[in-house]
């Protein structure tokens, strides 16, 4: 297991009670840290520590912040869900994904996979930014963290049995009509946006802002939720001194972190015992590998047999011929018409992949006067990107449909007597 | 979330007006969606000023917040607008509409919004589809993005019009798909009036599957009314004698309002649902091929007879059940308890075939045998003869107002056997409950159903349109202004579509 090394206060650790300070320091710093007692319980394995610790590594491991309904969730499933993220993740202690779910015992190998996460990377400080108090309106003008959490794991339901595909339309029904209400429903909220921004023109203090976002009119309309939002940011800047502190202090946790380790049993190699939690694969999940594999064939005799062809075409083109004004004006036309869709091409992927592109959540700023500072980001530069990414994308889309239609035509072709009515399309 | 919080205080008044409704814009298209469209704004207000709400007075407020916020703008003087477009090709209507609005002195509409021209052109679905259609296009659009730009909420639109009309269909055909376009993610709910079936229109099957099948392309939900139903409920239930169009419209503006009034969830009891378009659609039409609601309210009468009576909720509620089954368009139609109760138990019945004849004693008789041609069951004693078809629903949603609500029990609508197999009733059924009761009924029950209920009326208008077309009778008027036969052949597909997938249920 891995440990980072940090600059750290080398007289620290001499300290008495810098231990329980660290440890102190981290839980503060996570989101309802279990107190010093806990983890001291826990390098002993006691079992009243295992609840506690369960509940933690579920709000570390969630991707994204835990409101109501997740956190009500009962221990079982919390317990079952942080053992199949951690195993996802690849830890590699088999001890953990053997534990109860009850929360009877296994406080040190919980503790052990904390402190496994906590190596790997900055979790208290990521924890802190998902659930920071943005002052202005913002919006992201990015991607990136929606494609890169895959969402909190879903409960397994199993299908009794086949299907019946008019069940599944009548999902898929409900779930575009709530697509629907979502976009309606931010198209309002940008209206909104819109009219507070305009009607609070030069009421902030910030001259580069110089109008007030939501949070900061609700509390000059109404003091008492601006005590409430002081006491939230109190409440952060406690966890931001609480993690500088954890940085200060963390390798005197460390060092401790070695001797709970130990105190364990040594772990028999993997090769030789089998997990016997595994994380959930639909049945299907082998056949669709295959059904990969079948296409990227197929696709691959496709390329082969249309560069076949076109080779064939052009030398019967250019065979025999090969001289002359029209050839050469000809070939410099088709030359210059593949640069250009090569052009394109990369213009598109450069769009996609491209350094400068802007991450992350930004400030909603209105200004009259269009003047830009360097750091900020245009809306309509924004929008022209997202556009194009969406062309990108629909091309796709229509590829891909076409691709859908050449097939179920052709599956149909093969079903004598079968006439295939197409939905009226417009 | 968090953003939600600051808006719902930023814009607080007496309520936060973001946890008011969101708004609808009710688009009301030719003769049949004006007069109706006035008479649904005029019954919602009206029960919102109603004094009998049985509920307390924070609660009416709210109430009376909420569906002013879902159907009307504010003015200064407050009288309230409607959030509405008016569209006809000829002024009279229009102007009786709005004149008639602005008599009540409750309501009126927005003073800029209808269009009209100044003189109809015939009845004629392909001139309203291909010529006025793109024609006013922009003027038709612009009434309508002012009317969605008022509402600081927008739920969707709810289009109101007549499905065997001429120029009315054809021009409501083609407003809703521009709303598509338009407005691809916003809600779209038609509301249809289903002609009579003796109407008098030649070329009514024809308009009413263009219409048909261009809806099923471009709109979320169709809501039908048949005409022949609401006819029944006047004569029968109401005791109207000379029954006119207005007394059509006015039970045809109660079941709608019993139905778009505030409700609340079953989930949060704390506020009124904001969404009404949304959640019905959400629990009701999500699968693409069924998209055709009914609507079944009950109960039903003259206000002289409403004073005389009391109902319970097991009694309203078992009756609302055997209409579903039984598809009847109202209480009466049900005939006896045990009949209607005898013919889903021998549906349901481990082995119909057998079970059932052997029952009856009967051999050899077709179980499948049409209606009598007139339309009309008998009343009463059902005869052998009556199709035992079994009405199979995809989703039902029950809505309930009144005293008492909460004791009122729904179990009878979960039972599986009333669904198609690939939806558990957990799923397909929903009921939403609120205490505050509906236009002085004190108890009253509405349920909006996703089900077979029109396989047959709508099999038979394209059988009938379909011997038309073959004989290429009156195709002319239609090839004349750009609707091909091709056009007609992609109607009859869809159509033929969606009955089938309702007849496999």
């Amino acid at each position: 297991m891995g440990r980072r090394r940090q600059r750290v206060d080398p007289a620290a650790g001499a300290r008495a009670g810098a231990l329980p300070e660290a440890i102190a320091a981290l839980s503060r710093s996570l989101p309802s840290g279990p107190s010093p007692e806990i983890f001291r319980r826990a390098k002993f394995d006691r079992p009243e520590a295992t609840s506690a610790l369960w509940q933690l590594l579920f709000r570390v491991l969630s991707p994204l912040p835990v409101g109501n309904a997740l956190a009500s969730l009962a221990l079982e499933a919390q317990a079952h869900l942080v053992k199949s993220a951690l195993c996802s993740q690849g830890y590699p202690r088999l001890a953990l994904a053997q534990l109860p779910e009850d929360g009877s015992q296994g406080s040190r190998e919980l503790l052990l996979a904390l402190s496994w996460l906590l190596a790997r990377g900055p979790v208290p400080e990521q924890m802190l930014a998902q659930a920071r108090v943005p002052l202005g309106d913002e919006m992201t003008v990015c991607q990136c963290e929606a494609l890169a959490s895959p969402g909190p794991p879903a409960p397994h339901m199993e299908a009794e049995g086949p299907v019946d595909v008019r069940r599944v339309q009548w999902l898929m029904g409900k779930l575009q009509f709530r697509w629907r209400q979502l976009v309606s429903s931010q198209q309002e909220q940008c209206a909104l946006l819109s009219k507070i921004h305009l009607y609070t023109r030069g009421c902030h203090s910030d001259q580069s802002l110089g109008h007030l976002s939501v949070t900061e009119a609700e509390m000059l309309r109404d003091p008492e939720g601006g005590q409430q939002l002081l006491q939230t940011l109190e409440r952060e800047n406690q966890r931001l001194e609480a993690v500088l502190a954890w940085r200060h202090t963390e390798l005197v946790f460390w060092r401790w972190m070695d001797t709970v380790l130990g105190t364990c049993a040594p772990e028999v190699p993997a090769a030789a015992s089998q997990p016997t939690f595994l994380p959930w694969v639909p049945e299907r999940g082998g056949g669709e590998l295959e059904l990969v594999v079948r296409e990227l064939q197929a696709l691959e005799e496709e390329l082969r047999e249309a560069v076949e062809r076109r080779r064939a075409a052009w030398e019967a083109k250019a065979g025999g011929c090969g001289r002359g004004p029209e050839w050469s004006a000809a070939r410099r036309a088709s030359r210059e018409a593949v640069e250009k869709e090569l052009g394109a091409l990369q213009q598109c992927w450069k769009q996609d992949s491209g350094p400068a592109r802007p991450h992350g959540p930004h400030r909603l700023v209105r200004r009259e006067d269009g003047a830009a500072g360097e750091r900020d980001l245009r809306a309509a530069e924004v929008i022209r990107t997202l556009r194009s990414q969406e062309a990108c994308l629909e091309a796709v889309l229509r590829r891909l449909q076409g691709q859908c239609r050449q097939e179920l035509a052709r599956l149909v072709g093969a079903l004598p007597g079968l006439i295939w009515i197409p939905p009226p399309g417009r | 979330m968090e953003h939600a919080h600051s808006f719902s205080v930023v814009f607080r008044g007496n309520t936060p007006s973001l946890w008011l409704s969101m708004s609808i814009v009710t688009v009301q298209l030719g003769q049949c969606g004006n007069q109706i469209g006035f008479e649904v704004f005029d019954a919602l207000l009206s029960d919102s000023h109603s004094s009998q709400g049985l509920c307390s007075k924070r609660e009416n407020e709210a109430y009376q917040a909420s569906c002013k916020e879902r159907f009307f703008s504010e003015e200064e003087n407050g009288v309230p607008i409607a959030r509405a477009v008016l569209v006809d090709m000829e002024p009279k209507v229009i102007n009786q509409t709005l004149s008639k609005a602005a008599q009540s002195g409750q309501w009126k509409y927005g003073q800029h919004a209808c269009f009209c021209q100044k003189q109809g052109s015939g009845n004629n679905w392909a001139y309203g589809y291909s010529v006025h259609g793109p024609r006013h296009e922009e003027s038709i659009m612009s009434l309508i993005r002012k009317e969605v730009e008022k509402c600081d909420s927008f739920s969707g639109f709810f289009i109101i019009m007549s499905m065997a009309g001429g120029t009315g269909s054809g021009l409501g055909a083609f407003v809703t798909q521009n709303l598509q376009d338009q407005y691809p993610n916003s809600l779209k709910m038609n509301h249809i009036i289903w002609p009579y079936g003796t109407g008098e229109v030649i070329v009514q099957n024809y308009n009413s599957i263009l219409t048909l099948s261009h809806l099923y392309r471009s709109s979320d939900a169709l809501l039908v009314h048949e005409n022949d139903a609401v006819h029944k409920i006047c004569a029968k239930l109401m005791n109207i004698k000379q029954i006119s169009f207005s007394d059509i419209n006015q039970v045809l503006a109660h079941q709608l309002g019993s139905v778009f009034q505030p409700t609340y969830s079953a989930e949060s009891s704390f506020h009124y649902r904001r969404n009404p378009l949304g959640d019905l659609m959400e629990h009701l039409v999500p699968h693409p091929e069924f998209k055709m609601l009914s609507v079944r309210n009950i109960p039903h009468m003259s206000e002289n007879s409403l004073a005389y009576s009391t109902f319970t909720w097991a009694g309203l509620l078992k009756h609302l059940r055997q209409m579903l089954i039984s598809n009847a368009k109202m209480e009466e139609e049900v005939g006896s308890d045990c009949v209607a109760q005898a013919s889903l138990e021998l549906l349901v019945s481990s082995d119909p075939s057998t079970s059932a004849s052997q029952s009856a004693g009967i051999t050899g008789i077709d179980w499948h045998v049409r209606p009598p041609l007139s339309g009309l069951p008998p009343l009463g004693k059902m005869s052998l003869n009556k199709d035992l078809h079994f009405n199979t629903s995809v989703a039902n949603l029950v809505i309930l107002r009144g005293k008492d609500v909460q004791s009122a029990d729904v179990e009878g609508f979960k039972d599986p056997a009333l669904y198609t197999s690939w939806l558990k009733p957990v799923n397909a059924f929903n009921v939403w409950k609120t205490q505050r009761a509906f236009s002085k009924y004190e108890k009253s029950a509405v349920l909006v159903s996703n089900s077979q209920f029109l396989v047959k009326p709508l099999d038979t208008i394209v059988g009938k349109a379909w011997n038309m077309f073959a004989s290429k009778a009156y195709i002319h008027q239609y090839t004349k202004f750009g609707i091909e036969e091709e056009d007609f052949l992609d109607s009859f597909t869809s159509l033929e579509q969606v009955v089938a997938s309702y007849c496999n249920l």
